[in-house]
């Protein structure tokens, strides 16, 4: 970060930036008892003999010393169905034929058709490990089952890779300055970014956990409209504070300690409405941070008040880019019919990045009402700014970043196919940390994974430490999934996909035969 | 013209579109974004050139991808023809795309149908790319002084059953007609534009091109045609890459033009309306249904103006329960038939028309019901009289010193400026300007709102004579000035001064300001004559029958000489000199304060508005290399003046002279800034703390956001000031302010560090002596939705009433609200000499503050928040407003 040029007083707030290792490590579920895809019944024909736990790798039997009972087994370590040909499969090897597998009823209820119970899980394992989930357990994860968006949209990958290239001769950055306008460029090593959630609308742990695994793999995280928390300095370097419609915690110093700032128009959940923090939410920090009432709803405008026109939005850029002469802008915006004109616009006005997020993500506290029924479909609407930027002849002056409901590597590789240059994700990161997508997330202490809470009992479950190695892992097994892509493809760089809808097809208009692995 | 009569003219529209068959109703191909709009007129016919300044202004508000002008009223021998022919004749400016349809267009369009008096083809420069700012080759444009033949006129109303019109309203829709049809042939029609009618009406001209609006006048060298008439648009197009002048603003009507800021949200629903009276636009831009509505409104249903604007901009809410029942009953009816054509979204017009049977033209600003878009209105009185009308207050400025440069009797400070309230029953969102001869046949002007009432203006008549030399005579104004210098009071030279401006002519005046500035030259003087000159400058007294923004002029220019003296970085000044003058030439030359230099002034003239080399950006960079003290003067629309310098500023000052810019202020923490004069939109937005002190009126959107503040504002608030507020702003507006004050206020509790605002709603005469407005506040929505702080309102009238509150309620001040805000006033007092005592007065008795003042705080609605404990003020004579 160029810091030549800031106010003395601004330079004090500095403090030395961290340094987080892009390094893999084992994180499993908080909990012991966490939500498993299969589960081991056992039947009173149990003689103890600990036949079971012999043989199962995972070590989901679990016998103590001097106990008459089995203790209540590690269902989410077991693979399922699939160990059934490995010569270990404890169901049959048990001399009582006490096991029986089953799948457990939970499936029916956990997640919805976007987020699947599999691809809960399947992002929990990522978290876990950092590497995609093992075929053996079963998870279909790289779509979901909305019958929709995404869903309905195919890879068309060739029998076999054009070039032969492997995996580190691929490159997966994304640079984000290809104005020239003199301001520093900014290169990603991911073609994604983390999405703006506001300190209040989840917890210190989760901002701070997406903080440093944007360090870990240089790209960036976004504070929300919430303001921006003291314990994020250290991550400056890599945080994106939010300049929104209610202007909370909009200071100049947080404007000019950072090097990308992203004004937010609209969310693609809820168009045409402001944001929205509850009155259970509004905590005593949370007002504090703030400077409002506590246990008081807080309603952003829709618009920015005093943004109604396009050289409105070119006044409000220049003031930001006055602020801090080195920071990137960013404009968030949601998806009406004349995206495409909202679009260049802003690149008109002077955007680095043109931020379209679109109706499948959820702001936790999107009203019903709203969430995905207004405005332009994702998919439709990367292709037309894609392709009208294109016939201006701007495309490659702007950065465009697509967002909402982008759930794993595959969705990211899509969007990019479909136009954009990267991507900004959201929920999937809250997903890493153990959410269970019940839907919950606008009542403060209804979070039951205290991921989407100020409260400071249900936010104490999850460490900073663990929290920032979930995300990590997640991170780290995406890339190697897109990397995947990319070498199936004989691409050495990932924007050598941008663009490339000949290589997608869509179910409800081709009847090409999906290629398998 | 009655039922009857409009029927046959629909139907005479209808078989005209039969016949045209055009394929869509809408056209809208290209996007409009947003821009730029200046206005103004003049009792004397003035040079183009003076519309190049205004326009140059506005540069920031447009992109180069278009621009256009409008001229009414000239001088016949300029154009060549006689009086009778400019009078009588239409002037037809058609726009060749192609010279080639010429011949063609004209044999079919043209001598058919009309006598044609004159035809000129109009001149330009050889060599367009040449000019700055175009961006393509604008079009050839010929103009035709045409009357309908008197046979195909009869033709015409004998086909369409046009009897019981007047021969003139015939020929005005023949000629419109004719135009449909050409355009739609040469234009509209699939395939290349070639050619279009820019304009078509009596004594007025349309030029537009691709590029910025000010090239026009060196393109086609028009910078000494005069006009009464000019206004100018800067365009902000953003879809589409090949731009036409089509598409650029004014768009004409008979006898009009129209130029539009902002955004339609209903196009499609307006065209729709149009389509349904048989009126299909033809040009690519959503603007064009504007002045199809205006034309239709006029000219086919007659309406007088006051109907006009009500159909375009319809009263609503509260603003209509107060309007009187006749009015009421009247609305209702136009609403209900017009409410589908009127546009809806930010929109702000300017309409100059001409009205050739009363040789008079008009020039008038209408804004939406919202007041989404910027809008400044100004008048300028004396022997030559001008009216103004833009986006910005600088814009404004910049025209009258254009004019006053060549001709002396228009001062560079008008008399009044102010701001239309949107659909409103006070002003009803729109002000018109009326030039029309006199018995003598002199021009006269008048201002009156939508519903005719004059705008009141100064009462001061005597005007400077700003082209003679000052006649040096009193002596004694040297000596007792001299005497306050040795004292190095300025506060004295300002009693003197303005104790006895009554009685001093205006050479006087002006010998007082040489005698205050040539002191100054001196380090040990400059500060006190900039005091001084500033204190005259800021406060109100009594100039006697003198014009008071002749003074004012008088003593900006003095305070601007002044700074121009100063010593700037490469001059030899005497070491001991505290402050160092910049500009944009020596802008290089920047250093660190040596010891003794305090105070940086910076001349903002040259600088850019924004970007890297404004004038802001310069400020920053002195206070990154150590000063503390800034002046900033002979700004022209700068813009962020204060922001950027970070956190904990305090003691920090910058002086702002002149007419600054948007965005003022904005995100202060700690330091002082105070403006001498007027505030533009966006000031003090986010401010953390710090003082902001402004002397006079501060325009859109003032301190959204706001976090903190102590802000005094002598005048009046635009729209929506002090929404989304949090923390503790604590506010002083002397003024009123025009609506949504206040909104979402969520500022605490007033008696724990908590904000509040305080509403004086007063103004001052002539004489500087303080009277209440008719109302503290005309508007509704006050404290929307507030969650926190207070309002407290100078009502002793009790004139605001439940229904203008939503969500919030009534208290009675207690002596510890009292005690919270004198301070406040107390400040208010010394910053603008507006006394406590005084406002406390109500007809000439002093009352106690519980009778004075009213308190406007939240009422916890259970819908927005959690129970919480009962609020800490005790409540009597409670109030609840229900809401909507």
């Amino acid at each position: 970060m160029v810091k030549e040029n800031l106010p003395d007083n601004t330079l004090k707030t500095l403090v030395p930036q961290a340094e987080v290792p892009r390094v893999v490590k084992p994180a499993p579920p908080r909990y012991r008892n966490e939500i498993a895809k299969y589960i081991i019944r056992r039947s009173d024909n149990c003689r103890l003999c600990g036949k079971c736990v012999e043989v199962c790798p995972q070590g989901v039997h679990v016998l103590k010393e001097g106990y008459k009972y089995f203790a209540a087994p590690h269902q989410h370590v077991c693979i399922g169905p699939s160990c059934q040909v490995t010569g270990h499969y404890c169901v049959d090897l048990c001399p009582q034929k006490a096991l029986r597998m089953v799948e457990n009823p939970m499936m029916k209820l956990l997640g919805d058709y976007r987020w699947t119970a599999d691809m809960i899980l399947a992002t929990w394992k990522m978290a876990e490990t950092g590497e995609p989930p093992p075929p053996e357990y079963g998870y279909e994860y790289e779509c979901g089952n909305s019958g929709g968006g995404f869903d309905r949209i195919r890879f068309k990958f060739p029998d076999k890779p054009p070039v032969e290239l492997s995996a580190d001769e691929i490159d997966t950055s994304l640079e984000l300055n290809r104005r020239n306008d003199g301001r520093p460029p900014i290169r990603i090593d991911v073609p994604w970014y983390g999405g703006g959630m506001s300190f209040g609308s989840v917890s210190n742990v989760t901002q701070l956990s997406k903080a440093r695994a944007a360090v870990a793999f240089n790209t960036f995280t976004c504070t929300g409209e919430g303001g921006y928390m003291e314990r994020l300095r250290p991550y400056d370097d890599h945080t994106i504070t939010q300049v929104a419609t209610g202007l909370f915690g909009v200071r100049e110093e947080t404007i000019q300690r950072v090097r990308i700032v992203e004004f937010k128009y609209a969310q693609g959940a809820k168009p045409g409405l402001g944001g929205h923090l509850l009155a259970d939410k509004v905590t005593s920090a949370v007002a504090k941070m703030r400077e409002t009432v506590m246990g008081i709803s807080l309603f952003s405008p829709f618009p920015f008040h005093s943004v109604y026109s396009i050289e409105d939005h070119k006044k409000h850029m220049d003031w930001i880019k006055h602020i801090n002469r080195r920071a990137l802008v960013s404009a968030k915006v949601s998806t009406p019919i004349d995206v495409d004109m909202v679009a260049v616009g802003i690149y008109s006005a002077g955007a680095h990045i043109v931020h379209m997020d679109g109706g499948y993500g959820g702001t936790g506290a999107a009203p019903d009402i709203a969430k995905k029924n207004i405005a332009m479909p994702i998919e439709y609407a990367i292709v037309k700014v894609h392709d009208f930027l294109t016939r201006e002849g701007v495309r490659d002056k702007v950065t465009l970043i697509a967002s909402g409901g982008l759930r794993n590597a595959h969705d990211i590789a899509k969007a990019i196919a479909l136009g954009a240059d990267g991507v900004v994700v959201g929920t999937a990161e809250l997903v890493a940390l153990g959410c269970v997508r019940c839907s919950r997330c606008e009542s403060g202490r209804g979070c039951p994974r205290g991921i989407a809470t100020t409260d400071a009992e249900l936010a104490e479950q999850i460490s900073v430490e663990w929290g920032s190695q979930r995300i990590i892992n997640l991170y780290s097994a995406w890339r190697k999934d897109l990397v995947d892509i990319l070498r199936r493809f004989g691409m050495r760089n990932v924007s050598g996909l941008r663009g490339r809808t000949d290589l997608l097809m869509h179910l409800d208009y081709n009847n090409d035969v999906e290629h398998k692995k | 013209m009655n039922g009857e009569m409009i029927e046959r003219l629909l139907l005479s529209r209808r078989r005209l579109i039969k016949e045209l068959q055009p394929h869509t109703t809408e056209r809208k191909l290209e996007e409009e974004g947003g821009c730029g709009v200046v206005g103004f007129c003049c009792t004397e016919p003035v040079p183009a050139k003076h519309i190049y300044e205004p326009s140059m202004q506005m540069h920031n508000r447009g992109n180069g991808k278009g621009g256009g002008i409008a001229a009414l009223g000239f001088i016949p021998a300029q154009l060549g023809v006689s009086r009778e022919v400019l009078d009588d004749n239409y002037m037809l400016h058609i726009a060749f795309l192609d010279l080639g349809v010429r011949q063609t267009l004209q044999n079919k369009y043209i001598s058919p149908h009309f006598n044609v008096v004159v035809s000129q083809k109009l001149e330009t420069l050889d060599d367009w790319t040449t000019v700055d700012g175009l961006e393509a080759k604008p079009p050839d444009v010929y103009r035709y002084f045409v009357r309908v033949k008197p046979e195909v006129l009869d033709a015409f109303i004998a086909k369409n059953n046009f009897s019981g019109f007047t021969k003139s309203q015939a020929e005005a829709e023949f000629v419109n007609q004719n135009s449909i049809r050409l355009n739609q042939e040469f234009y509209a029609s699939l395939g290349e534009q070639k050619a279009f009618v820019m304009s078509e009406g009596k004594n007025i001209m349309i030029l537009k091109v691709v590029g910025y609006a000010e090239a026009i006048t060196k393109y086609y060298k028009i910078e000494d045609l005069c006009a009464h008439v000019w206004i100018a648009h800067q365009r902000f197009p953003t879809k589409g890459r090949v731009w036409h002048p089509g598409g650029a603003h004014p768009f004409g009507g008979i006898n009009t033009a129209l130029v539009h800021n902002g955004d339609f949200a209903n196009y499609h629903s307006v065209c729709e309306y149009l389509a349904e009276r048989h009126i299909y636009p033809q040009f690519l831009t959503d603007t064009e249904v504007s002045i199809l509505m205006f034309d239709l409104l006029e000219r086919t249903y007659h309406y007088p103006l006051e109907y006009i604007i009500e159909a375009l901009a319809p009263t609503s809410e509260l603003d209509f329960d107060r309007l009187p029942k006749d009015k009421q009953f009247l609305y209702r009816a136009i609403q209900a038939a017009h409410i589908h054509g009127s546009p809806d979204g930010p929109w702000f017009f300017i309409i100059a028309r001409s009205i050739p049977e009363e040789k008079a033209f008009q020039l008038m600003g209408i804004t939406d019901t919202a007041m989404l878009r910027p809008q400044v209105f100004a008048f300028c009185d004396g022997e030559v009289q001008v009216g103004l009308i833009a986006s910005e207050k600088q814009a404004i400025d910049a025209t009258l010193l254009s004019l006053h440069k060549d001709d002396k009797r228009i001062c560079p400070v008008a008399e009044r400026y102010w701001n239309a309230r949107g659909g409103s029953h006070t002003d009803g969102g729109a002000f018109i300007f009326d030039l029309k001869p006199d018995a003598s046949g002199k021009m006269q002007m008048r201002c009156s709102d939508k519903f005719g009432m004059a705008v009141p203006m100064p009462s001061g008549i005597d005007a400077c004579d700003f082209s003679a030399n000052i006649k040096v005579g009193n002596g004694n104004i040297k000596n007792s000035i001299q005497q306050c210098f040795e004292k190095k009071t300025a506060a004295d030279i300002f009693e003197y001064v303005s104790k006895n401006v009554q009685q001093w002519s205006f050479d006087d005046i002006r010998t007082a300001c040489g005698v205050i500035t040539e002191p100054a030259k001196e380090p040990r003087n400059t500060t006190t004559a900039i005091k001084a000159l500033t204190l005259l400058n800021d406060r109100r007294y009594s100039t006697g029958s003198k014009k008071r923004n002749h003074v004012i002029y008088i003593l900006r220019n003095a305070l601007s000489r002044l700074f121009r003296n100063i010593p700037k970085f490469d001059s030899e000044g005497s070491s001991d000199n505290a402050y160092r003058l910049i500009d944009f030439d020596t802008r290089g030359l920047l250093r660190a304060p040596h010891a003794g230099e305090t105070t940086l002034v910076i001349n903002a003239n040259g600088f850019t508005p924004e970007g890297d080399k404004c004038d802001a950006a310069l400020l920053m960079d002195g206070y990154l290399n150590g000063w503390r003290h800034f002046i900033c003067f002979n700004c022209i629309g700068q813009r962020f003046i204060g922001c950027g310098l970070g956190p904990e500023t305090d003691g920090v000052t910058i002086d702002v002279y002149d007419s600054s810019g948007d965005y003022l202020g904005s995100g202060i923490d700690g330091l002082m800034i105070t403006v001498h004069g007027n505030a533009q939109d966006q000031v003090g937005q986010i401010i953390k703390r710090g003082n902001l002190a402004i002397h006079g009126d501060v325009g859109q959107t003032f301190m959204y956001g706001a976090k903190g503040g102590s802000v005094y504002v002598m005048g009046n608030a635009a729209g929506r000031p002090l929404i989304n507020s949090v923390g503790k702003p604590r506010v002083v507006i002397n003024g009123t302010c025009l609506d949504f004050l206040g909104e979402s206020f969520m500022a605490g509790d007033v008696f724990n560090g908590g904000g509040f605002v305080i509403l004086n709603g007063v103004t001052f005469d002539d004489d500087g002596r303080m009277i209440p407005l008719r109302e503290p506040y005309p508007g509704s929505n006050l404290f929307s939705l507030a969650s926190g702080g207070a309002i407290y309102i100078r009502d002793p009238q009790q004139s605001v009433i439940w229904q203008q509150l939503n969500g919030c309620g009534f208290y009675r001040m207690t002596d510890e609200d009292w005690d919270l805000i004198l301070p406040y006033l107390e400040e208010n007092e010394r910053l603008f000499g507006v006394k406590v005592d005084e406002l406390l007065t109500v007809n000439g008795k002093q009352l106690t503050p519980a009778e004075v003042y009213r308190k406007v705080a939240p009422v916890k609605i259970t819908a927005l928040g959690k129970k919480t404990e009962a609020p800490t003020t005790e409540v009597e004579e409670l109030t609840i407003s229900t809401g909507e």
